[in-house]
């Protein structure tokens, strides 16, 4: 990777990255030692063991295992029921086989939808921020537009469009969320656009993709990581948010299409059904947001705690 | 709850809190209680209406109107326009009077705007049942103040067949009428292009046939072809017993007892407050802010024994929900998901094994609430010719597996989809064939698309259907032969749609039964031959019939002489019959 | 850059990303293919179809169409809304009226408690109090707005009976006139106290469900500036002259704090807008998101269309003049885009 060429550059990249690695280093343990991040790392690994362990936790559901087993002779049974720990939907479904194989399609949502983001906003934004002028006029103000409709209403309108499914709500989310991380990986490109050694590098004859790789990259991480870590929580929660609407597909084991379910019954006192899963939404989003936060106090210096 | 009140600090000079900044959730906090006291507080003075709390509503509320809660917006309330079983065709039914009407009990017709009911006996409807003749009622008045005549019947039915319009049911009377004529001023008659046994029942008793005041039509855009007519659309103006005052959109609808009703003129004034929302109507009746609410099966368990509350369960409504196997697939249509063969139906073992395999019982106990029941292939209870003899699907899931074994489906399995309204007993209808099927084999994969009602009705109006099954329920008809001929006809709408014609084992036998059957005038006749389809359609079914719900309404216990009928439009209720 | 050039620069931006945002309603309406669903019964033929298709000009190709509709909008004509049975303008001011009176007293409550929760926070750092504040803030952005109105529903309407659902008692509903469509303002102009109260108690708990979140994001901000202002050498020059702790809370380091606490308020905008949504359903409250909700679900296009474009047309502009205020407030402020 060193090149005796060009030590100077070189050497403040040995620097940076060792720096970088370092603050990595004590990253884990610096975040740990915060009470609120370890409620929250404690809480995303519960959540994630359980939608892990689903098939183990309960009997799956045959053929398809998302979809709530129904006992159609067994509509609306309350909490500590025999083998309906947690009660029964309306429709018969066990309450706590959806807080369980609700968790797996919530893990499912948010990492496609946050990988499938982080990569259009990386292309976007680095596209933008490297070849500027025009393209980037151009792709800032589509960045705009999209910015210009509140997130939960753009992604109804999408999915309203595509139709009640699973999957169009994982469409309709990744249109929305990507924006975010063009943002950012635009501004990290200009910034170190900017800075002296890559005008160095640059002089020396780095490709682009080198500055990229090698700089803009490693610089960029720390904004997106947070960004990332944030937004698994938030897709859950808007996610949950359009299924609660209705565009969720029918009968799936997710927590926002239990919370909808459940609210028919609340007038005449049936509050399980809806109040168990919603706490599992908040409870996702609420350790992602805890340690999305720890994460940024620690990694970004501007916010450092002083 | 509202006799708690008294504990609680009671003045609205408390808001006036003046230790903001200490503690802002305990502020915020009181501010809530303060309000909360100073309304339920309130409510003991002025006019002493307990209004959210029903627990002690004992006496009448709104004593000089009847206030009903509907749970849709009218569409149209123009009878040229309204669609069949939409929202303004209960507000006509009070509004607008027809020649006929059913009798508040039963099927039986009794006069109206015609002061007797054509039969052949009493020589009103020709020997070669074409031409009906209709004694106008004299004396009667439309709210406008005009006159009625034979010429506003003609004018009334004259301008449907002209208007035409797409949405309106207009196809009902464009179908039998052949020509209408004014024979003098009080006598108006009609020819048929064919004889009909089903013309009173199914097109003259419908909110399509409404009279209208044709001056107030002709003062108010006239008819055009073709087009709405907008001021009829929000002004019905009628003979009826309720005049129409004002329509609130998202709100409410106003009507007046019209005081120079022919017939007894109705005790109280109307209010149709929109609700859509059954949580909001369930609290409403609860609290007696409405009399009567429209009740469905999947929460009238919540009110039934509540205080002060009656629910009736009636007849059957006439729109069994049942889930429709499309004979006439265009090659690649389906979803991909989809492994069947386009031809999957035209094998009537796999049509029965389907019937067999449903869970029946799971669906009329679970999502009617046992409110309903299954019905006979295609015989709705409570039309003519419905016989509780009928053959009727049971599941019999030993008996479904040994027909999928032999259509040799069984081993090798299928994956099918159905389409369905969002969120609703249809949804429920499609899960309930899903967890049926897929209960019965692992191999068996049923996918419910529950479908953006807009997009349903896309998908509906492409011709072919690009899918194997859908859920809804069927239109009301008042006639077995409107049944017949929409649901089983190889030639009906629908049999054309799905291709009946490639699944019966012998259509023309079904298709002149069901002609046969129609145009016969003897009662018994009919009821014969539709018991012979019967027996036909149990062992070539087309669809499914999930089930049928009783007519449900949950009113307060103050309503007086409360009737319902299942053959006037949704929810079945002449409000001004009613006193309370 | 000044900041007249700054707020011309934007304001000529403006009609752009108003345009650009109408296209992409436009379109996405269409990629689901035409609208005329809603407009159909389930059992209508070819020809009844092309009948009403030709009637909404849906027979036409896509730019003609976009046309059509774009020169509706600017006519005041946003079509015919399935869902309301209505044309879409007829019944959006009334519907706007429940959704603004919702969301000002949600972002009333939300600004008022966001401030005094941040500053009581800030102002005591890493004390318990600080540490309550933050927990309550982080919560707001991940409280599912659904969940906790159903919550509160649970408690204050099914189990204690105090709040109820809609947006007023139908009686005191016609005992007044409603010139405005706010429903305290309506009884307050007609000097209905009884109404008023009604009113607001079928306002209060939509308003602290939808103001949760909004309060959350203010506090944060609030308390996170707060506790840098105080960090500032200003501060502690003030504190060196002998200003009592309160006034230089007060008089510098608030005043300099809600700065940035106001760009936090204008974004909030859109979190309030979006949360209308979910809380009318959930309320049943009848405004504009519900409405939104509703069109969705049955596929209403003609709906969708007005709210999208109407809700971010407002977001932008609300965010354009919160942007020109900031920039206003704070010269330091670097401008660009």
């Amino acid at each position: 990777m060193l090149d005796a060429a060009r030590p100077r550059v070189g050497g403040h990249r040995v620097r940076a990255a060792a720096v970088r690695l370092r603050r990595f280093a004590s990253v884990g343990g610096e975040v740990l030692r915060n009470p609120t991040t370890l409620a929250g790392v404690t809480i995303i690994v519960a959540m994630v063991g359980m939608a892990l362990l689903a098939p183990v936790l309960t009997e799956p559901n045959v053929p398809d295992p998302y979809q709530m087993p129904r006992d159609w002779g067994a509509l609306n049974e309350p909490p500590g029921t025999p083998d309906h720990l947690l009660g029964t939907t309306q429709h018969g479904g066990d309450v706590l086989y959806g807080i369980i194989w609700g968790s797996r399609t919530s893990l499912r949502l948010s990492l496609i939808v946050v990988s499938v983001t982080v990569a259009i906003g990386v292309i976007v934004g680095s596209l933008a921020g490297f070849l500027g002028g025009r393209v980037d006029e151009v792709l800032m103000r589509i960045v705009d537009v999209f910015l210009s409709i509140p997130e939960l209403i753009f992604a109804l309108a999408i999915a309203a469009v595509l139709g009640p499914s699973f999957g169009n709500i994982i469409l309709a989310l990744a249109a929305v969320f990507w924006v975010k991380y063009a943002r950012i990986i635009r501004g990290q490109v200009i910034h170190v656009k900017q800075n002296d050694y890559v005008d160095a590098a640059r002089v020396i004859g780095d490709s682009r993709l080198n500055i990229f790789v090698k700089d803009v990259l490693p610089n960029s991480i720390t904004p997106v990581a947070v960004q990332a870590t944030l937004d698994m929580g938030n897709v859950v929660l808007i996610g949950a948010a359009l299924s609660f609407i209705g565009l969720a597909e029918a009968g799936l084991a997710e927590w926002g299409v239990l919370v909808s379910q459940g609210q028919a019954g609340i007038s005449a006192g049936r509050w399980w059904a809806s109040t168990f899963p919603g706490l599992m939404v908040f409870l996702w989003a609420l350790a992602f947001n805890l340690v999305g936060d720890g994460l940024r106090d620690v990694l970004d210096p501007r916010t450092e705690r002083r | 709850m509202a006799s708690g009140h008294q504990d609680l600090p009671a003045s609205p000079r408390r808001r006036r809190s003046p230790s903001r900044g200490r503690s802002v959730l305990a502020v915020s906090v009181a501010l809530v209680l303060t309000l909360v006291s100073c309304t339920t507080d309130g409510d003991d003075d002025e006019d002493g209406q307990p209004t959210e709390t029903g627990a002690d509503a004992v006496q009448v509320s709104n004593p000089d109107e009847f206030v009903h809660a509907a749970d849709d917006e009218p569409l149209s309330l123009d009878p040229a326009q309204v669609e069949a079983g939409e929202g303004g065709e209960t507000v006509i039914l009070q509004t607008n009077d027809r020649l006929v009407e059913f009798a508040p009990e039963g099927p039986e017709l009794d006069p109206s705007l015609s002061t007797e009911v054509p039969t052949g006996d009493n020589g009103l409807i020709s020997a070669d049942g074409l031409t009906y003749t209709f004694p106008i009622r004299e004396d009667v008045t439309f709210h406008d103040g005009s006159p009625l005549t034979a010429d506003d019947v003609k004018f009334s039915w004259d301008r449907v067949l002209e208007m035409d319009l797409p949405e309106s049911n207009a196809s009902l009377l464009a179908d039998t009428v052949d020509e209408t004529r004014v024979v003098d001023e009080f006598t108006f008659e009609v020819t048929l292009q064919q004889p009909n046994a089903a013309f009173l029942n199914s097109v003259v008793t419908q909110a399509v046939a409404s009279i209208v005041a044709s001056e107030t039509v002709e003062a108010n855009g006239g008819v055009t072809p073709g087009e709405p007519n907008e001021f009829m659309a929000t002004n019905p103006v009628g003979t009826g017993p309720y005049s129409f005052v004002a329509w609130n959109r998202g709100e409410n609808m106003l009507f007046e007892a019209y005081e120079d009703y022919w017939g007894e003129p109705a005790a109280l004034d109307l209010r149709m407050e929109i609700v859509p929302d059954p949580d909001v109507r369930v609290l409403g009746l609860r609290a007696g802010d409405y009399d009567s609410i429209e009740t469905d099966p999947s929460f009238v368990g919540d009110v039934e024994g509540g205080e002060g509350i009656e629910v009736f369960a009636g007849e059957f409504l006439l729109e069994p929900i049942h889930i429709g196997l499309n004979l006439n697939i265009p090659e690649g249509a389906l979803p991909p998901e989809d492994t069947i063969p386009t031809d999957f139906f035209w094998d009537p073992r796999v049509r029965q094994a389907f019937n067999y395999a449903f869970d029946y019982q799971g669906f009329v106990d679970g999502a009617l609430g046992g409110f309903g029941a299954t019905v006979p292939h295609y015989f709705p209870q409570g039309v003519l010719g419905y016989d509780e003899n009928m053959p009727v699907y049971e599941q019999d899931l030993a008996r479904a597996e040994e027909l999928f074994r032999e259509a040799g489906w069984w081993d090798e399995g299928f994956t099918i989809s159905v389409i369905t309204e969002e969120a609703n007993l249809f949804e429920v209808a499609a899960l309930v064939l899903k967890d049926s099927l897929e209960g019965l084999n692992p191999n068996f994969s049923v996918r419910v698309l529950a479908l953006a009602e807009a997009r349903f009705d896309e998908f509906h109006a492409t011709e072919p259907l690009p899918f194997a099954m859908w859920v809804k329920n069927a239109d009301p008809f008042a006639d077995p032969h409107a049944f017949m001929r929409e649901y089983i006809h190889p030639d009906g709408s629908w049999g054309q749609v799905h291709g009946f014609a490639n699944g019966y084992e012998d259509p023309e036998q079904i298709a002149s039964l069901i002609d046969q059957a129609a145009v016969s005038t003897d009662t018994d006749e009919r009821v014969q031959i539709y018991g012979q389809l019967a027996d036909l359609l149990f062992e070539d079914p087309m669809w499914i019939l999930a089930g049928n719900e009783v007519a449900l309404n949950a009113h307060r216990d103050w309503v007086q002489n409360f009737v319902m009928n299942p053959l006037w439009p949704r929810p079945s209720l002449k409000f001004a019959l009613f006193d309370k | 850059m000044q900041i007249r050039d700054y707020v011309l620069r934007r304001l000529i931006i403006l009609p752009i990303l108003i345009v650009g945002t109408s296209i992409v309603v436009f379109a996405l309406s269409r990629v689901g293919g035409s609208p005329i669903g809603i407009y159909l019964s389930h059992e209508m033929t070819q020809e009844e179809v092309a009948q009403l298709e030709e009637r909404f000009h849906l027979n036409e190709p896509l730019p003609v169409q976009y046309v059509y509709w774009a020169a509706g909008v600017l006519r005041g004509d946003l079509g015919w809304s399935g869902v309301a049975a209505a044309p879409v303008t007829q019944v959006f001011p009334q519907k706007l009226a429940a959704t603004l009176e919702l969301a000002i007293a949600a972002g009333l409550v939300a600004v008022a408690l966001g401030i005094m929760l941040g500053t009581y926070g800030g102002a005591r750092r890493d004390r318990l109090a600080d540490h309550l504040v933050r927990v309550f803030s982080i919560s707001g952005a991940a409280m599912p707005i659904f969940w906790l109105g159903i919550l509160l529903l649970i408690v204050f309407w099914v189990n204690l009976g105090w709040a109820p659902i809609g947006r007023s008692d139908a009686a005191l509903y016609r005992r007044i006139a409603h010139p405005t469509n706010l429903y305290t303002v309506d009884a307050l102009m007609a000097g209905d106290l009884r109404a008023f109260f009604d009113a607001l108690r079928h306002l209060a708990l939509p308003a602290v469900t939808l103001g949760y979140g909004t309060t959350a994001i203010i506090t944060r901000m609030m308390r996170s500036s707060l506790v840098e202002e105080l960090n500032e050498d200003y501060v502690d020059a003030a504190r060196a002259k002998g200003l009592p702790e309160r006034i230089v809370l007060r008089r510098h380091a608030r005043r300099n704090a809600l700065i940035p606490t106001v760009t936090v308020i204008g974004l909030s905008f859109g979190f309030l807008l979006q949360g209308t949504i979910v809380v009318e359903i959930i309320f049943r409250w009848p405004g504009l998101g519900r409405w939104m909700a509703d069109a969705v679900l049955r596929g209403d296009q003609a709906t969708i269309m007005a709210y999208v474009l109407f809700t971010s047309v407002l977001f932008l502009v609300v965010n354009l003049i919160v942007d020109v205020m900031y920039a206003y407030l704070d010269r330091r402020v670097v401008l660009g885009t």
